[in-house]
Formats: structure tokens, C-alpha cells, sequence
């Protein structure tokens, strides 16, 4: 009977926190970068990313304000979205949506300048560990159509 | 001693099966279920703990300068703190101890994934994760960015929570243990009721009560061996019973042809005494035949009268009629009234006192003396002695004794010793009597050889002191 409550005891201790090997835990965290990525449009029309030296990734806000200000003296990009005296933009992020919100209403934004708007915003979000998946939902001002479309970027796949 | 009683009853072996198998059983299960529970409870805790490290680096990763300087560093350990060591190159911030092994750091550095290990340290379990903190470009494609993370994690409330259970398992399959030990009993004693009913049967069976029978209860193998004993003592009940009627059949048919004999043959008698008064004067061929017919007449008056006092003695009727009687002149009186005084020596105290049925003593001696003068050789001796409790009167001749193989059977009813020799004066139930008359009285009648050649036998019966 004692050995039996012996046995009990040593196999109950054995149960205990182990020490193991080398166990893979999954994907590493990311999310380091030496700057930021914002798109521009070329002579020919086409996005263009660029790489902002700013030391670190940043938000998708930062990103943002950043593109707002526009490409500087580089003459080969230039921007499609009008100048604002404000670049602040809100972003929320939710499960499979971001939502950036202008401090411009949709006339002052191309198609072209929707892209660039929805494509850094992406890089950001993937830069920063995100899914490619997510959908950007790019809001003006003023009530507008187009606020409502899930958008894609198109160098983003 | 003891110990052997103790292992080898049915109840302690039973006991001792339900409490082995009730412990391997429990401990069979405590262990798996805390086996896999700890298990479970290990890996989830692994898993959180992965997790929040992991979203604590991403969340201040974005805000890190590239490449850092011992700022971000600090930044970056502060986020993962405590016990968290970030190097980059040459830089290093750290605090806590360092507790992170080679094997770890290989992994981090070569792998590109998130690892952990369990170590054990300063006594207490740890887990250790390492990781690299990776560059993704916009692409996807994932690079490493040199900064490494390391985090020890102290598990010891996990490992004092596994403990618990598997005491509380512990616990419980010691709280089932006097339940096995509860239901052995009554296993035990369902199983040993019914044994010991059917060992009461079976010694009333053996003492002789062949009515003793047991119920069987259920429909098991026991209630099974029921049936088989009571079909079995039914059946000797049954033989038992046929036998003793049949021999009280036979008794009293030999009582009834006795008994029936008599008449006729006192009659007969009658007319042989008749007929022997008258013998003088016949013809010698028809002397002959008539001494012939008296003989033989004497010969079954002597046999019906025996077979009587046989049926008696069956029929437990034979009255004992008890007297002060001194042996020694009892004995000489026997003797003398058939002229054997002359022929016999006898060797007895002047007075040898006791309570016997004169007339039973005196068909017992003659009897003993009788066949001493007709098969053995002389002298013929008789040797009465006491000794308080019991009297003892001893018949020895010197003749050739008795054949062994015929020494047990001397007292059977009508045993010849010689098939040749079938014609002889006795009726076959002398020493029958003889016994039965000894045993009336409480005594007993014994015979053996004597080693100078001879039969010796031997009558005991209770003295003046031995009655009770």
C-alpha cells in the first residue's frame, strides 16, 4: 500500500513543468523598417513607391500626413491629391478594414490619388506584420459614392 | 501462523484484489488526467505568454528608430519587460538575469522564427522565447532586421497549479480506496453467506442429520452447488432410509419365524420325551433313528430360542434385571450345574462383588467355557479378577487358537469358521449373544491368541465402583 502512494506521489511530481528543447513558436514579430513607403505618380502615369528616410516605419496616419505634403523637389513624381493646410488624417482600424478619413472632400482627389492613398496605407499595414488581404475604405469630407468602396492597391497583391 | 490465516481466507484475498485493482485503477487515471491536464495547462500558458510578447514587440516595433540606437533598444525592452534582453550588433540592453541559453540563441539567430524553451534555473522552471524582430518589405518578403529579443518567463505558478491537481488527484483515488474496501466486504460476504450455509448443511450432513438441507438462493454457481447437495443428500437419505427398512424388514421377520416356530415346537419336544422314555425298548435301527430325532429337536429348541433372545436384543427389548451377585461363586455355580468343575480350573478371589444379571453372566460364561472345552484343548482355565472399576473374567484354553483371518468375524451370527465343519452342537449365535449380553451391561467381550498357543477371551464388565 505504501509503495502504491510512493508510486502516486513520484508520478504526480513527474507531472510537473518540464524542461524541453527547442520548440518553434510561430512567426517572428516584425514591424522595424528604416523609413516609410509612399506612392507617387510618374511622368507616365504610373505608381511609383518611394522610401522616406525617416528612420522608423511609423502609423498609417503618419504615412499619410506624409504622402498629404507631397513628393517635394523630386520632379520626376508628382501627387493627384490637392493640397490641404491641414494633413491630418483619422485612421481606424477594424478586422478586415481600414478607414482613412480625408481632410479633403472627393473632388480634390483622383482616381490616381485614391490608389496612391490606399496603396501606402497598405504598405504600412504590411510592413507592420498586417495581412495583404485588408481592404482600405477612403472617406472625404462630404458624403461621396466613392466613400463607400472596399478598395485594393493595385502593386499590392 | 497467523499471517497464513490471514492471506489464505477468501474475505482478505478479496479484499485484497478490489483495494489492488481499485489503486492501479485510480492511479491509472490520476495519472493520465494529470499527465494530459498539465500538458494542456503547459502548452496554453506557453501559447499566451508567446502571444503577449509577441503583440507587445509589434505594437512599439512601427515606433522604433532603424537602425537603433541604445534608445530604441531600451524602448524595446522596456515593452517586453521584465526579464528581457534586446541586442542589436554590439548594442545590448538587459535586465533581469540572463538566463538565456546557446541553443536558443543559435535558433533565433539562424531560424528566423519565434522559439521557446523550457529550462529549469535558481530552482524554479522558466520559459525562455527568443526572436528575431524581422523588416517586412511591401512585397511580403521578410527579412531580419539584426534585433534580437529575449524573454524568461518564470512558470512556477503553472507548475504549483499542476501540482495541486495532481495532489487533488491523488486525493481523490486515496478517497476511493475505503469505498473499494466497503464493497469488497459486501462482495465478500455475498460470496461467503452462502458457503457457510453450505457448510452448516454439510456438517449437519456428517453428524448425521439427513434432513439438513440449504436453500439455494439466486441463480449463481454457489445456488448451483446448492441444488447438487441437496439433490446429493436427498438421494442418501433416500438409500438410508431403504436400508434401515429393509433390515428392520429382516430383523423382524427372523422374530416372527422364531416366534412361530415355538408352538409347534414345543409340542414337538413333548413327543421326543415321549418318545426317548421309550427308547429302551425299541429295535437298535429305530434307537438310532429316535436318539437322532431328540438331538436334533434339542439342537432347534436350542437354535429358535437363540434367534428369540437375537431378536431381542435387535428389537431393544432384552431387560437387564440387575443384582448384587458375587462373581466368583456365580461363576463356580455355572461350572458346577454342567459338570465342568472337574474339567475346567478355575482361578478367582474368594469375593469378587457387582451388579450383573445373574442369569445374562451365566449364558455369557458358559458359552465362553463351552466353546473352550468343544474346539480348543485343555486345559481349559478361568480367571476372574477385579479392579474396582471393572470386573474381568478371562477364558484361556490350549488349544491351536483361532485362524487369524477368522478372528474379526468370531462374533458375526452364524459365522463358520470351517464350511467342512457346518454340523456342529452351537446354533451359530453363541458368542453373538455373548457380546450383545456384554454390552447390555456396559461392558465388552474381546478374543485373541495367546502367543503359547490357545484363545483367550477376554469378558469385561463395570465393577462395584464403575456404575454409575
Amino acid at each position: 500500500m505504501k509503495r502504491i502512494l510512493l508510486t502516486i506521489v513520484l508520478l504526480a511530481a513527474g507531472c510537473g513543468v518540464q524542461p524541453s528543447g527547442i520548440v518553434d513558436g510561430g512567426e517572428a514579430p516584425t514591424g522595424v523598417a528604416a523609413g516609410t513607403t509612399l506612392y507617387f505618380v510618374d511622368a507616365a502615369g504610373e505608381l511609383r513607391p518611394t522610401t522616406r528616410r525617416t528612420e522608423r516605419l511609423g502609423t498609417v496616419s503618419e504615412a499619410l500626413s506624409l504622402l498629404m505634403t507631397g513628393p517635394g523637389r523630386d520632379p520626376s513624381h508628382h501627387t493627384e491629391i490637392a493640397e490641404t493646410p491641414t494633413p491630418r488624417v483619422v485612421v481606424s482600424t477594424k478586422a478586415n478594414l481600414i478607414q482613412v478619413m480625408l481632410p479633403l472632400t472627393a473632388e480634390d482627389v483622383t482616381p490616381r490619388g485614391i490608389d496612391q492613398i490606399v496603396c501606402t496605407a497598405l504598405g504600412v499595414h504590411v510592413q507592420s506584420g498586417g495581412a495583404r488581404t485588408m481592404k482600405v475604405q477612403v472617406r472625404f469630407t462630404q458624403p461621396a459614392p466613392a466613400s463607400e468602396a472596399e478598395r485594393t492597391c493595385p502593386l499590392i497583391r | 501462523m497467523i499471517g497464513r490465516r490471514w492471506r489464505g481466507g477468501l474475505r482478505p484475498r478479496l479484499l485484497a484484489a478490489f483495494v489492488a485493482v481499485t489503486a492501479l485503477g485510480a492511479t491509472a487515471a490520476a495519472w493520465s488526467s494529470a499527465g494530459s491536464a498539465s500538458t494542456a495547462l503547459v502548452e496554453s500558458s506557453q501559447r499566451r505568454l508567446v502571444e503577449t510578447v509577441t503583440s507587445q514587440i509589434t505594437a512599439v516595433a512601427p515606433g522604433l528608430t532603424y537602425p537603433p540606437g541604445q534608445d530604441a533598444l531600451e524602448l524595446l525592452r522596456a515593452a517586453v519587460s521584465p526579464n528581457g534582453v534586446v541586442t542589436y550588433g554590439g548594442l545590448r540592453s538587459a535586465d533581469g538575469p540572463d538566463l538565456i541559453t546557446d541553443s536558443l540563441r543559435n535558433a533565433v539567430r539562424t531560424g528566423g522564427r519565434l522559439v521557446s524553451q523550457r529550462i529549469e534555473a535558481e530552482g524554479r522552471p522558466w520559459l525562455l522565447i527568443g526572436t528575431p524582430v524581422m523588416i517586412t518589405a511591401v512585397d511580403g518578403a521578410r527579412a531580419p532586421s539584426g534585433i534580437e529579443v529575449y524573454v524568461a518567463r518564470d512558470l512556477t505558478a503553472v507548475d504549483d497549479e499542476i501540482n495541486g491537481m495532481a495532489r487533488n488527484a491523488g486525493l481523490t483515488a486515496g478517497l476511493a480506496l475505503p469505498l473499494a474496501v466497503l464493497l469488497a466486504l459486501l462482495a465478500a460476504s455475498s460470496v461467503l453467506r452462502p458457503v457457510r450455509r453450505l457448510r452448516d448443511t454439510a456438517r449437519r450432513l456428517a453428524a448425521g442429520d439427513l434432513r439438513a438441507r440449504s436453500r439455494p438462493r439466486g441463480s449463481d454457481e454457489l445456488a448451483d452447488l446448492t441444488v447438487t447437495i441437496n439433490e446429493m443428500a436427498a438421494s442418501v437419505q433416500s438409500s438410508m432410509t431403504a436400508m434401515r427398512r429393509m433390515q428392520a424388514d429382516a430383523k423382524r421377520f427372523a422374530a416372527d419365524v422364531s416366534h412361530e416356530l415355538r408352538t409347534p415346537l414345543s409340542t414337538l419336544t413333548a413327543v421326543v420325551e415321549v418318545l426317548s422314555m421309550s427308547a429302551d425298548r425299541m429295535e437298535p435301527d429305530a434307537r438310532e433313528s429316535a436318539q437322532l430325532a431328540i438331538t436334533e429337536t434339542q439342537r432347534l429348541v436350542t437354535l429358535v430360542e437363540d434367534l428369540m433372545e437375537v431378536s431381542r436384543f435387535d428389537a431393544g427389548t432384552a431387560e437387564l434385571r440387575v443384582e448384587d451377585v458375587n462373581v466368583t461363586t456365580a461363576v463356580r455355580q455355572c461350572l458346577r450345574a454342567r459338570s465342568w468343575l472337574g474339567r475346567v480350573e478355575l482361578v478367582a478371589p474368594d469375593e469378587v462383588a457387582a451388579r450383573l444379571d445373574r442369569r445374562r453372566l451365566d449364558v455369557v460364561v458358559a458359552n465362553l467355557v463351552g466353546n473352550a472345552l468343544r474346539h480348543g484343548a485343555p486345559p481349559v482355565r478361568v480367571i476372574v479378577s477385579a479392579s474396582g472399576v471393572e470386573v474381568r473374567i478371562e477364558v484361556v484354553d490350549s488349544g491351536p487358537g483361532i485362524v487369524e483371518h477368522v478372528l474379526p468375524h468370531v462374533f458375526d451370527r452364524f459365522y463358520k469358521a470351517d464350511a467342512a465343519r457346518a454340523r456342529t452342537p452351537g446354533s451359530g449365535l453363541g458368542l453373538a449373544i455373548a457380546m450383545e449380553n456384554a454390552r447390555l451391561h456396559g461392558g465388552d467381550l474381546t478374543v485373541s491368541n495367546r502367543e503359547s498357543g490357545g484363545a483367550r477371551f477376554v469378558l469385561r464388565l463395570p465393577g462395584e465402583a464403575g456404575r454409575r
